[in-house]
């Protein structure tokens, strides 16, 4: 069977393992491919201008040696991975890339890809830090600007139009993703977390609407499976730092518990808010990407200008939604991971663990240094975690 | 070597003493007027973005990351980082931010300031103002105090565009009214935070003394451009602070900077430097080891000079605010040029970091350097993060080799004075030799 030939399941594998193939076979017919680093590159504007999104990640397997030469060892291991794969011409195929204010070692990488790598397209998005009104105007003005390099670099001019269809078929994928999450419900859950890592990488590998076909297909198949995960003694919710490989969730799976649901930026928190339509689509799309994007990058708080403080209120409006996945997907645990040196995960992680103290939730917090090697030490505090909740 | 010849190595300037002495008088001032029960705000550094407003309202502010160097500095720091640890914070975090998180921890535990905090400690303050300049810290720190404090928070934003785009049309524009528009929801919630008006008078006054402060600050380090440099690093972090903080009454301060603007102009006529026989002329990169600062004298001994040091805690370069009639647009003008002044130049050497490592390529040039001591502080990734770029740049754009002598913000122990030491006469020997390098391929210096 030729690579193109696979579908569902065997598809999302292959392109897990082989993320470029697809990508590369497109730019070879003569499209543009666009690598993108976090999720605040507005996916609808590739897709209105027919360019392939393709979101740079790291490798778990690979040792950093290159990324050494520009980056210090004391900051994010996945970004040092991914400017690594970059100076190593993992991604010379892209013919362009977007970055954005990701986090402050994310933006610092950002300035360092374009010194050392320089792409004959480059842009650099500078999201906001607040989810105000006057910070979604500036998000606003910031998409604007990023549309108009676009326009510039494929000599097309983009309609309101062609926006909103890509809007659409954005919307669609998000809307097939939370179908495929919704088969995690069921006890066994109908497919992994480790599957659930492979397809997410998939989708980020290769257009929107070859996605969305991927996405039926798999879900298709995954209903009607009798080799789908046993069931386990615990069902867990995975929070935490960028997971773009199997091998934690696989150590977890393994250790007794099935992973039933995720709020990782290459899980739920890409793909479960929606663009709300609005007549100049970049303003939902500016909301979509700055508010409803649950990154622990931004700030947000319970009320606006409130000058009186509540503790829990703040937690619940920052946290709450965790409350529901964990309802609704029947989690009786919840692990915070994290990759060394990520502060905006460091800093929320012991308010989060009070609040899923607060709301009854056992939790545990890990860190590991996005390797496949370090992860055996952890392996031992997952089984007593586990032990610990029953 | 005698005790007199140090002393002359290093010759500091007679007008850092009053300033130096009124910033810590500041500290002092608003120690006890904390104390006193005057409302406080604890405050990330802002680069004049939040200060002014704060001043005007009458609010004290306190900043916790000066606290946490003061902490550091005497010894105190290692247990209030225990103590955050204990609280379940990851390690690997700022250093200041565990700092403050474990003294908060205590303040809370205990009902009232640890008796034995370092500088009569840190106050409960009324509000939390936190600032998206530069890193995660300084939006994330205050947020998870909530466990500890009722005080709200407030985020000021900053824009931090990268250098091409900073360039489009309308870009600037549209970041001033951005932080404008942020700045008038600022005033609008302290007002109802603390029930007083704004005195927008006062307003306008303070936001032109510090417009004045910074460029005569400005002005002094420009004079550092010339052989032999008149004023050494050690001087520009004695006196920072009135600037930065901005620590104290703008209006002493700026009368002491304009008395260190003639005693350095004064210095420049007279050729006067500020090391002896000064050979290397050097750049410092980030923060010093504040408990081993005698390493710059032993250096001046032979003859390195440092003439100018990291780009996050100069003044911004002077533009021309007369007609910008709105203060909080002056204010919002002021921060945002400091943040983005050098990327017009930066942008035509295509250089990408327009702040931190692309002034150390500039400052290199123009106050011609032979070398640079980078001192990366290990949990502070903001100030680290940036350094091995600026390294590979100036060895392969201008010929100036430097040394990395990793330190630390709060643990002292990682900065090696003697392997310092020992690899400054290595640099020597590449500064030599890079020096022959220029001079063939027709640098200036």
């Amino acid at each position: 069977m030729t690579a193109k030939g696979k579908k569902g399941f065997a598809r999302a594998k292959e392109l897990y393992q082989d993320r470029s193939q697809r990508a590369k076979e497109l730019k070879a017919e003569g499209k543009k491919v666009m690598g993108y680093f976090c999720l605040y590159p507005v996916l609808e504007l590739f897709t209105a201008f027919d360019i392939v999104p393709y979101r740079i990640l790291g490798d778990m397997g690979e040792p950093i040696t290159k990324a050494d030469s520009c980056l210090p060892t004391i900051v994010c291991p996945f970004i040092r991975s991914a400017l690594d794969l970059g100076l190593k011409g993992k991604y010379d195929f892209f013919d362009g890339v977007v970055m954005c204010h990701s986090c402050e070692v994310g933006e610092k990488a950002a300035h360092i890809w374009r010194i050392y790598m320089d792409p004959s397209y480059y842009h650099f998005l500078d999201t906001p830090h607040t989810v105000h009104e006057p910070a979604q105007q500036q998000f606003k003005g910031q998409l604007e600007d990023f549309q108009k390099t676009l326009e510039a670099l494929t000599g097309k001019k983009l309609s309101a139009g062609k926006l909103k269809d890509a809007v659409d078929i954005c919307n669609q994928q998000r809307v097939l993703v939370r179908e495929l999450y919704d088969l995690r419900k069921s006890d066994p859950p109908l497919i992994s977390g480790t599957e659930i890592i492979e397809v997410m990488v998939a989708l980020m590998s290769i257009p929107v609407n070859e996605g969305n076909a991927l996405l039926k297909q798999i879900i298709d198949e995954a209903r009607g499976r009798t080799d789908g995960p046993q069931k386990k003694p615990h069902r867990l919710l995975l929070w935490g730092t960028v997971i773009d490989n199997t091998a934690l969730v696989e150590m977890i799976e393994n250790a007794g518990a099935n992973v039933v649901m995720d709020d990782t930026c290459v899980g739920s928190r890409a793909y479960f808010p929606m663009v709300e339509p609005t007549e100049n689509p970049l303003d939902g799309l500016s909301r979509r990407y700055l508010v409803d994007i649950k990154c622990p990058r931004t700030f947000r708080e319970a009320v606006y200008g409130d000058p009186k403080k509540h503790y829990i209120k703040d937690l619940e409006h920052r946290f709450g939604y965790l409350k529901d996945y964990a309802r609704e997907w029947n989690a009786d645990g919840v692990i915070l991971q994290s990759v060394r040196y990520c502060d905006i995960h460091g800093y929320d992680t012991p308010g989060l663990s009070d609040y899923l103290n607060h709301i009854g939730l056992p939790n545990i917090y890990i860190e590991h240094d996005y390797s496949e090697g370090a992860l055996a030490p952890l392996r031992t505090r997952v089984q007593g975690f586990l032990e610990l909740i029953g | 070597m005698s005790e007199e010849k140090k002393k002359k190595a290093m010759n500091r300037l007679k007008t850092m003493y009053p300033l130096r002495a009124n910033i810590d008088q500041a500290y002092e001032r608003s120690v006890e007027a904390t104390k006193a029960g005057k409302p406080t705000a604890w405050s990330m550094v802002n680069w004049w973005e939040a200060d002014p407003i704060l001043k005007a309202m009458d609010i004290e502010i306190v900043y916790p990351e000066n606290y946490g160097a003061v902490c550091a500095a005497i010894g105190s720091a290692q247990k209030y980082l225990d103590r955050s640890d204990a609280e379940g914070f990851p390690t690997h975090m700022c250093g200041y931010a565990r700092n403050c998180i474990g003294y908060t921890a205590e303040m809370t535990e205990l009902g009232h300031i640890p008796s034995d905090a370092p500088m009569g400690g840190m106050s409960n303050p009324i509000l939390l103002l936190s600032s998206g300049a530069l890193c995660d810290a300084r939006i994330k720190w205050f947020q998870s105090l909530g466990r500890y404090l009722d005080a709200p928070v407030w985020t000021v934003e900053l824009p931090h565009p990268g250098v091409e785009e900073s360039q489009m049309p309308g870009v600037r524009e549209k970041s001033i009214q951005f932080m404008v528009k942020e700045l008038r929801e600022l005033v609008a919630f302290l007002e109802r935070l603390t029930g007083r008006k704004m005195d927008w008078a006062k307003l306008e006054e303070i936001t032109d003394d510090l417009i004045e402060i910074n460029r005569i600050w400005y002005e002094i380090n420009e004079f550092r451009k010339v052989r032999p440099c008149p004023m050494h690093s050690r001087d520009f972090w004695s006196c920072m602070n009135a600037s930065l903080y901005p620590a104290g009454d703008p209006k002493v301060s700026l009368k002491l900077y304009r008395d260190m603007y003639d005693e350095v102009k004064d210095r420049v006529a007279n050729k006067i430097g500020a090391v002896e026989n000064e050979k290397y002329r050097m750049v410092f990169g980030e923060l010093p080891p504040w408990h081993a600062l005698k390493i710059f004298d032993e250096l001046a001994e032979r003859g390195w000079n440092f003439v100018v040091e990291s780009w996050a805690y100069h003044a911004p370069k002077p533009i021309d605010y007369a007609k910008i009639s709105d203060p909080l647009e002056r204010v919002a003008t002021q921060t945002y040029q400091w943040l983005t002044g050098y990327f017009p130049d930066a942008l035509k050497e295509k250089e990408y970091m327009g702040y931190f490592a692309y002034p150390y390529l500039e400052w290199a040039r123009t106050y011609q350097c032979d070398g640079a001591l980078f001192h990366p502080l290990l949990t502070c990734r903001t100030a680290t993060n940036h350094l091995i770029l600026a390294q590979d740049r100036l060895l392969n754009k201008l010929h100036v080799p430097s040394l990395i002598a990793e330190g630390d913000i709060v643990d002292l122990k990682l900065f090696d004075y003697a392997d310092t030491m020992r690899k400054a006469v290595v640099l020597e020997e590449m500064m030599d030799h890079y020096k022959k390098v220029r001079q063939e391929e027709g640098f200036e210096w």
